[in-house]
């Protein structure tokens, strides 16, 4: 099927994706690791592992910087 | 009418009372509220700056870290002579330089699940600037459960996010459910970002705040502003209220005792 996903800051991109696709393989096909960021159906976000039953979607990527980013990880 | 304000604070706020939407009764009600700032790095430092030169009388600044000079390209509230020195400590001074109306309460601290409640419950409203997803969502949960807004922002390289997280509205696990994993997402130590970032950012998240503080406009409820410094766009994601989301949704927890924020900070449904 093909899905046409919306990366906010990142224009639109084509997927192509086999039958029974998660959203998990839709963000993989648009290019970005599934806990990188977050497909937004009508507003709402999808778990990753639910098949794909939209035709247009908005991929949302999560950042977190914002005071001090020290080079230590978090825990 | 000039209620309780002095001279010198008619003067100093002179631009505000002067407009309906303020007025000095809205000036009066900045002066008596509270507001605590989540970090005092790059979002927090315009923040801090802002909040404090609007008269919003008491300021709580939560970080542990110091100043280093690395931060200086972007953490427009400390300065060269601060390096070292503890950043609640550095913004205090900051702050007792612009403006004494303002009292600040420093907190020297990490906020984590054994603070959060004690922090953040007793303040009009919070100021997420954190630089990590796991304060970002004990933040978040804290924060609702204790019935306090959040003006919450994000940045990385030249982009931005924005959103604020009122009572009414959906929360930040309603839009991202689960935090990755550490190390997934990478940081602004490891990718860099732009020096005037956080200050575009940071400004948007205090006039979040201002206008939470007063009752005033419309919220950035229910909406993610996405802001890119390389095109100079802004777009804006609406994003709904998860019914069924373990804090704001019906049966939603009531402390963050026991929710273990390693890794994907989830909270599994009862």
């Amino acid at each position: 099927m093909d899905v046409t996903v919306d990366v906010v800051g990142g224009g639109e991109r084509e997927c192509v994706l086999e039958d029974g696709a998660t959203y998990a393989d839709l963000i993989r096909a648009a290019g970005f690791h599934p806990q990188e960021a977050s497909v937004l159906v009508d507003g709402s976000p999808v778990p990753g592992d639910r098949p794909v039953d939209a035709d247009r979607v908005r991929l949302l990527r999560l950042i977190q910087g914002g005071s001090n980013d020290h080079l230590e990880a978090e825990g | 009418m000039s209620l309780s304000l002095d001279a010198t604070q008619l003067d100093r706020y002179s631009r505000h009372i002067i407009m309906d939407e303020v007025g000095p009764e809205g000036q009066k009600r900045l002066l008596e509220s509270s507001a605590l700032v989540l970090g005092a790095g790059g979002l927090g430092a315009p923040v801090i700056q802002y909040l404090a030169a609007a008269g919003v009388g008491t300021l709580g600044i939560v970080d542990d870290d110091v100043v280093e000079r690395s931060n200086l390209q972007r953490q427009v509230i400390h300065g060269d002579a601060d390096v070292g020195e503890p950043k609640v400590e550095s913004a205090a001074r900051f702050v007792d330089r612009l403006n004494p109306d303002i009292d600040v309460e420093t907190h020297e601290a990490r906020l984590d699940v054994d603070n959060a409640h004690e922090l953040i419950g007793g303040y009009d409203v919070v100021v997420d600037c954190a630089d990590n997803f796991r304060t970002r969502y004990v933040v978040n949960d804290a924060a609702r459960i204790e019935g306090v807004p959040v003006a919450h922002g994000a940045i990385y390289k030249f982009e931005g996010q924005a959103t604020t997280l009122v009572l009414d509205g959906p929360c930040y696990r309603c839009l991202f459910p689960e935090a990755p994993e550490p190390g997934t997402v990478p940081d602004c130590a490891t990718t860099g970002v732009l020096g005037v970032l956080p200050g575009t950012l940071g400004c948007i998240q205090a006039t979040e705040a201002v206008k939470l503080l007063l009752d005033a406009g419309d919220p950035l409820a229910g909406r993610l502003l996405f802001y890119d410094a390389m095109d100079m766009t802004f777009e804006t994601v609406p994003y709904q209220r998860n019914p069924d989301c373990p804090v704001c949704g019906e049966g939603g927890i009531e402390t963050i005792e026991g929710v273990d924020y390693t890794g994907g900070c989830r909270i599994d449904a009862d």
